[in-house]
């Protein structure tokens, strides 16, 4: 196990030096080193930063049902969900950086800040969650360390008893998480928002996107609770917790059908009326970008069904892979946010009498290259390899920081005398378990 | 004051003179144009569209509408995007932070962002070595802000500026002083007597996108001469 997760971390560290060394290419030369050009501003880097923020949610959402709903049988990982809300939370913002023109003066959105822009918001609510879900982590922690005698900023609690640490922790954890729900919340209602906000794009400006952002983040977020956990206990310890498991999957499996319902409630809606600027946004979700929008449908509703089913739901494998499929659905489906919408030019004309519906006023793309149009009224954008490379960066930091708390301290509730076996922590009794039902 | 602009789209001749215009006063690097004309309907411009004999070619020349509701304003985080005292809408070169939400916001895709260093692209494309363009000297509001240089930084937005360089000294903009056809009003809309108000009123002026509420200050003059 140690060494396994040596290599983890090792893999972690070249994927994050492999980005930064992306990055520091792009911030050289521009962002022209994208394939990202005016008509098509918003790529994969915005695509993923919303996929991180998604899959953020889940953690506080399954510690905050623990304690706020009282599901007992999620109790066992609401330290995994903390640290995975952290990490992802890291890794979105982490994201946001390198899409900016120039990265240097993002303080200008702290000295300058212009309330009305969701941007803003955004940068609120995600920066609170953040300083949230580390507090949930750290007061989860505090017994432990407590009792092993080590640990980080705890040096106060050396004048306490144990018990009174336990007793502590338990109460802030509980706080924190009453809290941390609603903020939860946000995070995606926000981020929704940054796009619901927009008339320019029709495929955007819909008042489901945020209530849609929040089902697939509590879809895709514990779907990352349960992958975490899964690897973290290992299939020998599967039936211990097959409870809690079968539970997650339940609730990754009724999240998703709030989003398909969502979806189809919004596509109704475009193809009802049959605004020809809907109608090219549809041509253009099941046309050209058909396949794209096949892997964000298939593979999660493949997930759903397959974890409301007794066999996709108690067995480690098929939690792994539902898991994995439901991961590259939401990813196509934050790529679909970009493709369609800014394959839709806003300025678009009729002209009456002539037949022609919906014509595209060219856009500059904003630079001058041998053998391509100046204008465009469509740009076929797919990512470069810089961009790819760049976008390594939140999956870098959050293997980073999830594998190198794991090989820490003990996020996973131990079997009595086994513990040491998995991590290099001072073997702890059967009572942790007690510990972490507090 | 609020500063707008009148197009006639009758006098319009498609020559693209304000374009051309408006790229060398603004400096703008290779790729990027403030100010676009295109034949509406047509794959390309000054191409005729229609069928069995009954064509028509007009002209639709877009620069940014300067909306009183404007959104790109709205969505900027840092504030760099904000309308002055005589509401035009300026970036503040200074201050942009490159995210690029005002392009996604704009419904009339007139922003354009510095993919790369404008130096640089004008070396790459083989410009005349020395060859500069454009008004020379950095332009600051009243309180300082940099809306106008002739050297954009790499990686912020930029767009069209009614010429703030120009109209601050009560000067023209450079597309209304270049158009040929005389197509293009430039005034005060706040005052009633204005030719660009005079217009807005008698003539069946409209303005683009109406539905999406964004008010802008750039008004059309409808082409009479629908076909030829
Ligand atoms: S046309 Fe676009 S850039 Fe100009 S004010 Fe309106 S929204 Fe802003
Ligand atoms: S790109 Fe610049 S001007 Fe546009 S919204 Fe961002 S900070 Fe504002």
């Amino acid at each position: 196990m140690k060494k396994n997760s040596k290599m983890v971390l090792a893999l972690a560290s070249v994927i994050l030096v492999i980005s930064l060394i992306a990055w520091g290419y792009q911030i050289r030369n521009g962002l022209a080193v994208t394939n990202m050009r005016n008509p098509f501003s918003w790529g994969l880097y915005i695509a993923t930063f919303a996929f991180f923020v998604g899959i953020a949610a889940g953690g506080l959402i399954v510690s905050s049902s623990v304690y706020l709903f009282n599901i007992e049988k999620l109790k066992p990982f609401t330290k995994i969900a903390s640290l995975s809300a952290f990490a992802s939370t890291l890794g979105a913002g982490a994201m946001i950086l390198p899409d900016m023109g120039r990265v240097e003066r993002v303080f200008n959105v702290f000295l300058h800040p212009n309330w009305r822009s969701p941007l803003v918001w955004d940068v609120i609510v995600i920066s609170t969650y953040l300083v949230l879900t580390f507090l949930s982590v750290y007061v989860q922690l505090l017994p432990d360390w407590k009792r092993d005698g080590r640990g980080f900023l705890n040096g106060w609690t050396k004048s306490r008893e144990q018990e009174q640490v336990d007793a502590l922790a338990k109460k802030w954890s509980r706080r924190i998480s009453i809290v941390g729900l609603p903020v939860a919340i946000l995070i995606h209602t926000v981020t929704a928002l940054i796009f619901a906000t927009q008339a320019s794009r029709s495929w955007w400006n819909t008042a489901v996107l945020p209530p849609d952002f929040v089902s697939v983040a509590v879809a895709s977020g514990t779907a990352l609770v349960l992958v975490i956990s899964l690897v973290a206990v290992g299939k020998e310890r599967f039936d211990e917790f097959q409870e809690a498991f079968r539970t997650l999957a339940l609730i990754v499996a009724g999240a998703l059908v709030v989003h398909f319902f969502l979806v189809s409630v919004d596509l109704l809606v475009h193809w009802w009326w049959g605004k020809p600027e809907g109608l090219e946004v549809l041509s253009l979700v099941f046309g050209k970008y058909g396949p794209v929008y096949a892997t964000e449908i298939l593979l999660p509703g493949f997930t759903m069904f397959y974890f409301f089913s007794k066999r996709g739901s108690s067995s480690f494998n098929s939690l792994l892979g539902g898991s994995v499929l439901l991961f590259v659905g939401v990813f196509a489906h934050r790529l679909m946010l970009m493709f369609p919408s800014f394959n839709a030019i806003p300025l678009s004309l009729s002209l009456p009498g002539l037949g022609i519906e919906n014509w595209a006023y060219p856009i500059a793309t904003g630079q001058l290259k041998e053998g391509m149009s100046v204008f465009a009224s469509s740009w076929s954008y797919a990512p470069s390899l810089v961009e790819y490379a760049v976008a390594l960066l939140p999956f870098g930091l959050i293997l980073f920081v999830v594998s190198y708390a794991l090989t820490l301290y003990n996020f996973v509730p131990q079997k009595g005398g086994l513990s040491s076996r998995n991590l290099n922590v001072p073997s702890l009794n059967t009572n942790d378990i007690g510990t972490l039902k507090l | 004051m609020r500063l707008g602009m009148v197009i006639d789209l009758d006098r319009c001749i498609g020559c693209r003179s304000c374009a051309v215009a408006c790229k060398a006063h603004n400096a703008q690097p290779p790729g990027t144009w403030w100010n676009r004309v295109f034949t509406p309907g047509s794959e390309e411009h000054q191409v005729a569209v229609g069928s069995n004999g009954h064509l028509q070619m007009n002209f639709l020349p877009v620069s940014c509408q300067m909306c009183d509701n404007a959104p790109c304003e709205k969505v900027c985080p840092a504030g760099a995007t904000y309308t002055d005292e005589r509401g035009v809408v300026l970036v503040d070169y200074e201050r942009c932070i490159g995210c690029r939400y005002c392009i996604a916001a704009c419904p009339y895709g007139v922003r354009q962002f510095n993919w790369e260093d404008p130096h640089q692209a004008k070396e790459r494309v083989g410009y005349q070595e020395g060859y500069e363009y454009g008004y020379p000297a950095d332009y600051r509001d009243p309180d300082g802000r940099l809306v106008y240089t002739p050297n954009r930084p790499l990686g912020v937005v930029e767009k069209c500026t009614f010429c703030v360089q120009y109209t601050s000294k009560g000067e023209l903009p450079a597309c209304v002083q270049a158009c040929p056809a005389k197509a293009r009003i430039f005034g005060d809309l706040d005052d009633p007597d204005s030719e660009v108000s005079r217009l807005v009123q008698e003539r069946q002026a409209f303005r683009l996108k109406e539905e999406l509420g964004t008010s802008p200050k750039v008004f059309y003059l409808p082409p009479t001469k629908s076909s030829r």
